[in-house]
């Protein structure tokens, strides 16, 4: 079975691990990348500053956090919806944020998924793999990105 | 009261009042007299007449009375024969007392009517300082109310920064709690087997604690989100909610012998999916509060839907509270239980009364320890509630 590479951007480095010890729990952490802010993911999706030499395609999926530092989630949402060759890129928000503003204004800017973490780490776990096994193995993501055998 | 000083009718002094008898008198003979030169001689009576009046309207009724004695006086003095005598012969007296009596029925008219005047003035004037007094009261009301806008205004304001406040604090608490939760059960995972058996019940301690605290959150958060989000009324089948709301507690009531009786729910105007937290809220309670009974027995209908109101409850016979703890029972983080006996945040009947507030309506309770326990609410029917 092909592995997509899972984008992930997350401020809190706490959350980065348990993400990570979550995904590993399944072998699905092999091939994430992780950002810390929306200017890096920027950066990264748009192969430059840090990532100008990166040729291996676009991401399976992107897990996008809301809250995060210089360039918000919402922002970053929002410049890859509006960018042709970005736009087909699945991104799932994962966040603290029951709020419904937020989630009303994701859907707006053409989400394909949003998931609140849960407080009980079983619960988290399980979020976390099925997103994980959905977007980076069931789901066939679009041409341009690529899959590690 | 402010201004309150009635316009009488101007009053004269006694003297001007007196001296306003002999001058109109004076003024009625000279021109008798002067008329009776040009052979007018009946101008006299009418001219004495009018004196008398002009001393009645303005000078009083004594004046008057001065008036009328020196007009007949007068009458006498200078056109009745005897001519420039007072004396009246008896051929001519029934003259002078009908002369007299009409004077003083003239007299008397005048004084009445300006008797009369004056009142209405002082009425008038009366009623000009009260349209007064009412024009500075409606004032005074308008900037009370102006007032009280500019304070809701203001309340509204700090409420609503208080909600958004009470939303980011539980929203920045919740990382902290999950990242406890996360790492002390991988704590647990990965060392289970080097942790002593009291490390391990802490290790558990902490993670029930945990997992209690975010359940607390995400029920502050939901109460929060209540009182932030608007509502969308529209007509609303109780009776399906109801539905909805026993499914939502199949999980909770599975394996219970529970007889529930259901009835009489009419279509009322709301919001579908607050009153569905209120009805899932108040059964829930009723099958969590019946758990210790072998049977248990729940009813659900509505009482009054008739009149401008309805009014819904759900009756259980479990354990029931003392009705001292009634008005305890809606507040936030209020238990009558320990969390042994019943689990819950106790937020969920806050839940209710906010929900059911925002429709206008009231939440009250009924209860009997170990009796069973009535949850009402009502729902005002001036928010459009219609008969079935």
């Amino acid at each position: 079975m092909s592995l997509g590479r899972i984008l992930m951007v997350e401020d809190d480095p706490k959350d980065v691990e348990l993400t990570l010890t979550a995904l590993e729990e399944y072998n699905l952490a092999n091939d994430v990348v992780v950002t810390s802010d929306g200017e890096e993911v920027l950066d990264y999706l748009y192969c430059r500053g840090n990532f100008a030499s990166r040729s291996d395609g676009n991401p399976a999926v992107l897990l996008l956090d809301l809250k995060l530092p210089k360039v918000d989630g919402l922002e970053v949402l929002q410049r890859i919806k509006s960018d042709a060759n970005l736009k087909t890129i699945p991104v799932v928000v994962l966040t603290s944020s029951h709020e419904e503003k937020d989630m009303v204004a994701s859907y707006r800017l053409g989400v394909n998924a949003y998931v609140v973490k849960p407080v009980d780490f079983h619960e988290f776990v399980n979020a976390v793999k099925e997103l994980g096994m959905f977007w980076a193995i069931i789901n066939q993501p679009p041409p341009g990105s690529v899959r590690r055998a | 009261m402010q201004g309150w000083k009635p316009r009488l009718p101007t009053r004269l002094s006694r003297t001007h009042r007196y001296g306003l008898a002999v001058v109109s008198v004076s003024i009625a003979l000279g021109l008798a007299l002067l008329l009776e030169r040009w052979h007018f001689r009946d101008a006299g009576i009418p001219l004495f007449l009018f004196a008398i009046a002009v001393t009645a309207w303005y000078g009083g009724t004594r004046p008057a009375v001065l008036a009328l004695l020196l007009s007949c006086a007068s009458f006498d003095f200078y056109f009745v024969e005897p001519l420039h005598t007072l004396y009246i012969s008896l051929f001519a007296l029934p003259y002078f007392v009908a002369f007299a009596s009409f004077a003083a029925l003239v007299a008397w008219f005048s004084a009445v009517r300006r008797r009369v005047e004056g009142d209405l003035r002082q009425a008038r004037d009366h009623l000009e300082v009260e349209v007064a007094e009412r024009k500075r009261r409606e004032q005074e009301t308008r900037s009370l109310n102006e007032e009280l806008g500019k304070r809701t205004a203001e309340l509204e304001a700090s409420n609503k920064e208080l909600e958004a406040f009470a939303y980011s604090v539980s929203h920045d608490l919740r990382a902290p709690i999950r990242h406890i939760a996360g790492f002390t059960e991988l704590l647990q995972k990965n060392s289970a087997s080097v942790l002593s058996q009291k490390s391990q019940r802490y290790v558990t301690m902490i993670l029930e604690s945990a997992n209690r605290m975010g359940t607390l959150i995400d029920d502050l958060l939901a109460f929060s989100r209540i009182g932030r989000a608007e509502t969308h009324k529209t007509m609303v089948s109780l009776e399906q909610l109801v539905q909805e709301a026993l499914s939502e507690v199949r999980e909770e009531a599975h394996g219970r012998d529970i007889v529930w009786s259901l009835g009489g729910l009419p279509v009322w105007f709301g919001d579908r999916s607050m009153l569905r937290m209120v009805l899932v809220n108040l059964v829930s309670n009723a099958v969590k509060f019946t758990r210790t009974r072998p049977h248990a027995e729940i009813e659900i209908g509505s009482t009054d839907h008739t009149h401008d109101q309805l009014v819904v409850f759900i009756r259980d016979n479990g354990v029931g509270f003392d009705m001292k703890y009634a008005t305890k029972l809606f507040g936030v983080f209020q238990r009558l239980h320990a969390p042994e006996a019943f689990d819950g945040t106790g937020i969920g009947l806050a839940t209710v009364q906010r929900i059911i507030h925002r429709h206008g309506g009231r939440v009250w309770a009924e209860g009997e320890v170990d009796k069973g326990a009535t949850f009402y609410f009502s729902l005002p029917k001036s928010a459009g509630g219609v008969d079935l």
